[in-house]
């Protein structure tokens, strides 16, 4: 019986497999149960990458250790073995966020479509914790979930050449924060002066899926505080 | 410590690249290393250096620097012209520079990557295990930037082997035209038509290219239906298409996850060439089985030996 997840497998190239589950309704189960997964499967002899995104997990098998088969069978076991219930968070992390101004160039824009007030958008996006459903896009950026779904709006039709790091941005049923300076397309709706990466550090990453999320709205004050304290 | 050599002229991009941060995509850190790890893999063997010694990576245009003391160095990858002193420095083979000589890469003919490797690598900030340069988020290398006027490259003093010689035929070609073979991406399916147009078609590389990847002008490719795909793992060699159906194929720096669907994988031991695209170069993709691919990866790991490291090609 495999797990409460069915799924799909095909090949990833020549050296890899991609599960992808179907029929998956809980964005949230799903995203922890693939993530599960890569972890059972990454580490064993002749994996090179046990990688998941949201709703679906790709493993790379080193040719000279592993059969196809083989590494198709580590993963299917993998599949077949993880429970698919939400486990609680190990970490919860509370992001600090100034919202809208020059920090969150889209926060009017994302009211308009969500037909809310700015506050509103606001209060419903700091009032619900999120679990971090899968890291990746960049060193340090975290896919957070579920957003609520009066919040559902696309991404910008032209993706931004720059993002400032710590930009907070939604797109679709997730939210997130933009860890770096990048390109990107979520719509910007707030900053956080929290360093989300910080390569000399012990622990670079401040995510790891599964955490529990929550933002605290913070005013421009505080902001800067808090930035002047993280330098 | 004194400096190896001294940047007098930095060139277009050049950054300290080893063989990157391979199995660390789970924690969202790309691979980055050399883009054309091959190369970077022979200009370490011919100095008889391990393959994973930080090297100079050089882009479109090259550095000029100059010695501050005694070294030997050898070059790989696209042809820049280089020069010591006055004098042709040739590809795959050990040259020895005295301090006070001057190196100086021009611009690259054809390929958009050129290598200089020193005997004992050079030192360069670790991250990951790995000292490559990943620019977007400044780790690695010197600072996490490119190198400029000025800059000091530091000697790593590894321990080297006897230099290896590279056989001409094991010398890779570099043209303006390039074949990748490729298996089928994941999505293939949803794109019906256009994956066969894909794989028939010739492809032009766009001025939007960098280490992270290359958009491809030609045709558009629209999947035959549309999904909103939840992001999903990508890697170096995967072929995306956009919304609007413009393929973007990834390299080296690729993110870790991605949100477009896959339409191509292009096959491990073709991928060290990608590092060789430049703007305006023709590539084709073509369709190769899984089973085929797996053949070609074994056959180039033994052509190439202890000459390049176990896995470049896979």
């Amino acid at each position: 019986m495999s797990g409460a997840f069915s799924s799909e497998i095909s090949t990833y190239g020549e050296h890899g497999w991609i599960a992808r589950l179907t029929g998956a309704r809980d964005i949230v189960a799903a995203a922890l149960f693939v993530n599960t997964v890569a972890d059972a499967v990454r580490g064993q002899t002749g994996i090179i990458d046990a990688v998941a995104g949201v709703d679906s997990l790709v493993i790379r098998f080193n040719p000279e250790l592993l059969t196809p088969s083989i590494a198709r069978a580590m993963l299917e076991q993998a599949l077949a073995a993880t429970p698919s219930n939400v486990c609680p968070a190990r970490k919860q992390i509370t992001i600090p966020v100034c919202y809208g101004g020059a920090h969150g160039p889209d926060l009017g824009a994302v009211s308009k479509k969500a037909g809310l007030t700015p506050e509103q958008v606001i209060k419903t996006h700091a009032e619900q914790p999120y679990r971090v459903l899968a890291v990746g896009f960049a060193p340090g950026f975290a896919y957070l979930g579920p957003l609520s779904p009066s919040l559902h709006v696309a991404r910008r039709a032209t993706p931004r050449p720059r993002v400032d790091a710590g930009s907070v941005g939604v797109a679709g049923a997730m939210t997130g924060v933009y860890p770096l300076a990048s390109p990107g397309g979520w719509q910007i709706i707030g900053r956080t002066p929290t360093l989300l990466f910080n390569p000399s550090a012990d622990d670079p990453f401040t995510f790891a899926p599964g955490d529990e999320v929550r933002f605290r709205a913070i005013g421009e004050a505080a902001f800067h505080a808090l930035v002047e304290n993280a330098l | 410590m004194k400096a190896l050599a001294t940047i007098i002229k930095p060139g277009l991009s050049t950054t300290l690249q080893d063989l990157g941060r391979p199995g660390k995509r789970h924690l969202g850190v790309a691979l980055s290393g050399g883009a054309d790890t091959l190369s970077l893999a022979l200009a370490n063997a011919a100095l008889g250096n391990p393959a994973n010694a930080v090297t100079l990576e050089c882009t479109l245009s090259g550095p000029v620097l100059r010695f501050e003391h005694d070294a030997a160095f050898a070059l790989a990858g696209a042809d820049m012209n280089a020069r010591i002193n006055d004098a042709p420095a040739p590809s795959f083979q050990r040259i020895e520079a005295r301090s006070g000589d001057i190196l100086g890469l021009g611009k690259a003919n054809a390929g958009a990557r050129a290598y200089i490797a020193f005997a004992g690598g050079l030192v360069g900030d670790e991250f990951l295990d790995s000292r490559s340069t990943f620019l977007p988020a400044a780790l690695g290398g010197l600072n996490g930037r490119v190198l400029r006027a000025g800059d000091a490259l530091r000697h790593a003093g590894l321990a080297t082997r006897p230099p290896r010689d590279i056989a001409r035929s094991l010398q890779p070609v570099i043209s303006q035209a390039f074949v990748l073979r490729a298996t089928p991406g994941p999505e293939a399916p949803l794109f019906a038509d256009a994956a066969e147009r894909f794989f028939a078609a010739g492809w032009r590389v766009a001025r939007r290219i960098d280490r992270m990847g290359a958009q491809l002008d030609g045709q558009r490719l629209e999947a035959a239906h549309q999904t909103s795909m939840a992001s999903s793992p990508v890697f170096p060699g995967t072929v995306q298409c956009a919304r609007d159906g413009a393929p973007f194929l990834l390299m080296a720096d690729a993110q870790t996850v991605g949100g477009y669907s896959r339409i191509a994988q292009v096959i491990g031991a073709d991928l060290y060439l990608t590092g060789q695209l430049r703007p305006g170069a023709t590539l084709w993709f073509r369709k190769t089985t899984p089973a085929d691919a797996r053949d070609i990866a074994r056959k180039k790991t033994l052509l190439f030996g202890d000459l390049a490291p176990s896995g470049l090609f896979y």
